[in-house]
C-alpha cells in the first residue's frame, strides 16, 4: 500500500453520520454492557449471532430500534474489556459511537472493529438525549445537535488510526496489506 | 527532550530520536511472543485471509505454559496443530511441552529477554519484562497482524512514576506490597490515579529487590490494568543477565527531568506480609486479619512468583514438614532450568516429602483451573496471578492469595497462617 493509496482511502470514506442519538450512562463494560458475557467467553465473531444481543442488558431491543447511521452516545469509561465483539456487531449495523471516555484497550478493540469511534468527547452525554438529531464528522471531531441547534468540536479520530477504520478495521487492513505484498511481489517478478 | 523508560526504548526501535506519551508508532520489536492456547486461531486468521508466510519468522517464539500436560483431547488436538504451525511458518524458537516453561519467566531466566528490549505477546502478563528493565506489549489477538508484518501500531502509554522508600521488613516480599500498590491504585483507592494503559515506572530504594521480588511487584499492577511495568534495572541486574545474555544489549534508564502523569511515593517499611482476599489482588489486609481461615487447596507458582527463587522460599517453609491431612499443594517451577536444579540442590525432594505435587514448568493451576481446580465452597490459598471470583472454579470458592512463604506456610498450618510465626526471616 503506498503512501497516496492511503491518503485516497481515507479520503473516500464516509466518516460523516447523521441519525438519531441512543445516549447511555456511565461505566459500561464491554462484557455484561455492551455484549453478554457468554458472546465475549465463547468467542463469537461474526455479527449477525452478535447482532440480536447487542446492549441486551443495557437497553433490551435496541437492535430492533436503531438504524444505520444513528449514534451511540456513552459517558465515562465506555466499553471497558480488550475485547471487540460488540463493536464488529455497530459496525454491521452501521453505527457510529461517540463517548466521554473508554478505557484505551477497548478504544483499540472499537478500531480494530472497524468502527467509527470518537473518545475524551466531554460532556458529550449533556450535549443530546435518546432520539435526537446528530450529525458527527469522526474526521474533523465536529459534533451537530440539529434537534438543539447546538455545534461542539470534539478530538478526531487519530490520523494515523484513519486507514485502519477505512479499511473496515483489523481483518480488511490485513486483507489490503497482503494484496499490496502478492502485488509488489508480482511486479518484481519473483 | 527528556523521556521516560517506555518512551526511550519505543523511540529507539521506532527510528525516532524522541517520543512523548501518545504517540503512535510502529516498533520493530526483539521478538514476538505467542502462548500455545492462541496459536491455533492467529494461524486460522492468518490461512482464511491466504497469509501463509510470517514476515520474521526466526523472531517468533512460541511458549507452551498454558496446557503443558494436555488435560482433555481439545488441549492434545490445539497441541498437535501448534508443532504443525511452528514447522509450516518456520518460527525460529518452539519451545514445545516440557521445554522452556513459562513465557513470562524463563526468557528472562535465560537470556533471551534483555535490559532494554522490546517485543509483542498476545498475553497481557508480559508487563513481567519491566522486571528486568525491558517492555514486552500486550496485542491480544492482534497478535496475528505481529505476525505477519513484523509490527503493529501502539500509542505510547504515559508514565506513573512510583517511588518505593525505606525496607521491607524481614518477611514481606514483593507480592506483599504489589497487592498494596494494587489497593491504593483501585478506584477510589487514595492515589487518585488511574493505572489503565499507563507504566508504571518503579523508582527508590529498589537494590533490595532481586530479579523474582522485582517480578513479583510488577505482577498485581497488571491486574489493575497497568500495560506495562519497569524496574531501571541494577548493577546486579545487569550482571545477571550479562552472565546468560544470547546476544548483547543495552540497559536502558529514564531521564532525570522525564515527564510523569504522576509521581508517587510509598513508604515500605511498615508493610506487614498481606493476603489478598477473594475477589481481586487490591483486597489486600494484613495476614492477621485472616489468620486461621481453614484451607483445602494450594498452589505455588504463576508469571507473579515462579523464579527459582520464589520456590528457595516456600522450600524453607516446607523443609522437614509436611502439609496438613486434607490439604492438596501444587507446585509448578517458572522454567525447565529450575525443575533441574530443584533436583540438583534437594528442593525436589523437600517438596515431594512434604507431600506438593509437582507440576510441569508454566501457569500451571493459574490458568484458570484448567488443571488442579477447586470445588464449590472450598477454600484455596496461592501466588496466582490474580483472585477474580471464579477462576479456578465455582465462584462460591474462596480465593486468597499471599506470597509463597505464606502459602508454603498455610497448607503444612491446614489454615491462613503469617509465616514469621512459623519460621525466621532474616533482613
Amino acid at each position: 500500500m503506498n503512501a497516496i493509496g492511503k491518503t485516497e482511502l481515507v479520503k473516500r470514506h464516509d466518516w460523516r453520520l447523521r441519525g438519531r442519538a441512543w445516549v447511555l450512562g456511565h461505566d459500561i463494560q464491554h462484557q455484561g454492557g455492551v455484549v453478554p458475557a457468554w458472546i465475549v467467553t465463547g468467542r463469537h465473531m461474526d455479527p449477525a449471532e452478535i447482532i440480536p444481543h447487542l446492549f441486551e442488558e443495557t437497553d433490551p431491543g435496541f437492535h430492533t430500534r436503531c438504524r444505520p447511521g444513528d449514534i451511540v452516545v456513552a459517558g465515562r469509561s465506555f466499553g471497558m474489556g480488550p475485547k471487540m465483539n460488540g463493536y464488529i456487531a455497530m459496525k454491521a449495523l452501521g453505527l457510529g459511537l461517540v463517548c466521554e471516555s473508554m478505557p484505551f484497550l477497548g478504544y483499540r478493540g472499537a478500531i480494530g472493529a472497524g468502527l467509527r469511534v470518537l473518545t475524551d468527547c466531554q460532556g458529550a452525554t449533556e450535549e443530546c438525549e435518546t432520539g435526537d438529531e446528530l450529525e458527527v464528522d469522526f474526521d474533523s471531531g465536529m459534533f451537530i445537535n440539529h434537534t438543539r441547534g447546538t455545534r461542539r468540536e470534539y478530538p478526531p479520530l487519530a490520523d494515523s488510526l484513519k486507514e485502519i477504520v477505512a479499511l473496515g478495521g483489523n481483518i480488511g487492513w490485513l486483507q489490503q496489506w497482503w494484496a499490496g505484498q502478492q502485488g509488489a511481489r508480482g511486479g518484481s517478478g519473483s | 527532550m527528556p523521556m521516560t523508560a517506555v518512551e526511550k526504548v519505543l523511540a529507539s526501535c521506532s527510528g525516532r530520536s524522541e517520543l512523548r506519551a501518545g504517540d503512535v508508532v510502529e516498533p520493530q520489536p526483539d521478538f514476538v511472543m505467542i502462548h500455545d492456547g492462541v496459536v491455533l486461531s492467529a494461524k486460522r486468521e492468518l490461512d482464511q485471509l491466504g497469509i501463509d508466510r510470517l514476515a520474521q519468522p526466526e523472531r517468533v517464539m512460541i511458549v507452551t505454559d498454558h496446557e503443558v500436560i494436555y488435560p482433555n483431547a481439545r488441549s492434545a488436538e490445539r497441541g498437535a496443530a501448534n508443532r504443525r504451525a511452528a514447522k509450516q511458518w518456520g518460527v525460529g524458537r518452539f519451545y514445545d511441552v516440557g521445554q522452556g516453561g513459562h513465557g513470562h519467566i524463563f526468557p528472562m531466566e535465560s537470556g533471551l529477554l534483555l535490559p532494554g528490549m522490546f517485543y509483542f505477546d498476545n498475553d497481557r502478563h508480559s508487563t513481567n519484562a519491566g522486571a528486568i528493565g525491558a517492555f514486552g506489549f500486550r496485542m491480544g489477538s492482534e497478535i496475528s497482524r505481529v505476525l505477519a508484518t513484523g509490527t503493529n501500531w501502539v500509542m505510547v502509554p504515559k508514565t506513573i512514576r512510583l517511588a518505593l522508600t525505606g525496607r521491607a521488613r524481614p518477611g514481606v516480599f514483593g507480592r506483599d506490597i504489589g497487592f498494596v500498590i494494587a489497593k491504593h491504585f483501585r478506584e477510589g483507592g487514595s492515589w487518585g490515579v488511574n493505572p489503565d494503559y499507563r507504566v508504571l515506572e518503579f523508582a527508590g530504594d529498589l537494590d533490595q529487590f532481586d530479579l523474582a521480588q522485582r517480578t513479583a511487584l510488577c505482577s498485581s499492577p497488571t491486574e489493575v490494568r497497568a500495560y506495562g511495568t519497569f524496574f531501571p534495572p541494577s548493577a546486579a541486574i545487569v550482571e545477571r543477565a550479562k552472565a546468560v545474555a544470547q546476544r548483547p544489549f543495552t540497559p536502558v534508564y529514564p531521564d532525570d527531568n522525564a515527564s510523569y502523569e504522576a509521581r508517587l511515593s510509598l513508604d515500605i517499611s511498615s508493610i506487614e506480609p498481606q493476603v489478598a482476599l477473594p475477589g481481586g489482588v487490591h483486597r489486600a489486609v494484613d495476614v492477621s486479619e485472616v489468620a486461621g481461615t481453614p484451607v483445602d487447596h494450594a498452589f505455588i507458582g504463576s508469571c507473579g512468583s515462579g523464579h527459582y527463587e520464589d520456590l528457595q522460599l516456600a522450600a524453607r517453609a516446607l523443609a522437614g514438614k509436611r502439609i496438613a491431612p486434607g490439604v492438596r499443594l501444587m507446585i509448578a517451577p517458572g522454567s525447565e532450568t529450575s525443575s533441574r536444579r530443584m533436583l540438583d540442590d534437594g528442593l525436589m525432594k523437600v517438596f515431594v516429602e512434604a507431600g506438593a505435587v509437582m507440576l510441569p514448568a508454566g501457569c500451571g493451576v493459574c490458568n484458570d483451573g484448567v488443571i488442579g481446580p477447586v470445588d464449590g465452597g472450598e477454600v484455596s490459598i496461592s501466588t496466582f496471578a490474580g483472585n477474580n471470583n471464579g477462576r479456578i472454579g465455582p465462584k462460591d470458592a474462596q480465593l486468597f492469595l499471599g506470597n509463597p512463604a505464606t502459602v508454603a506456610a498455610s497448607a503444612v498450618a491446614g489454615c491462613i497462617v503469617d509465616p514469621r510465626t512459623v519460621m525466621d526471616f532474616v533482613q
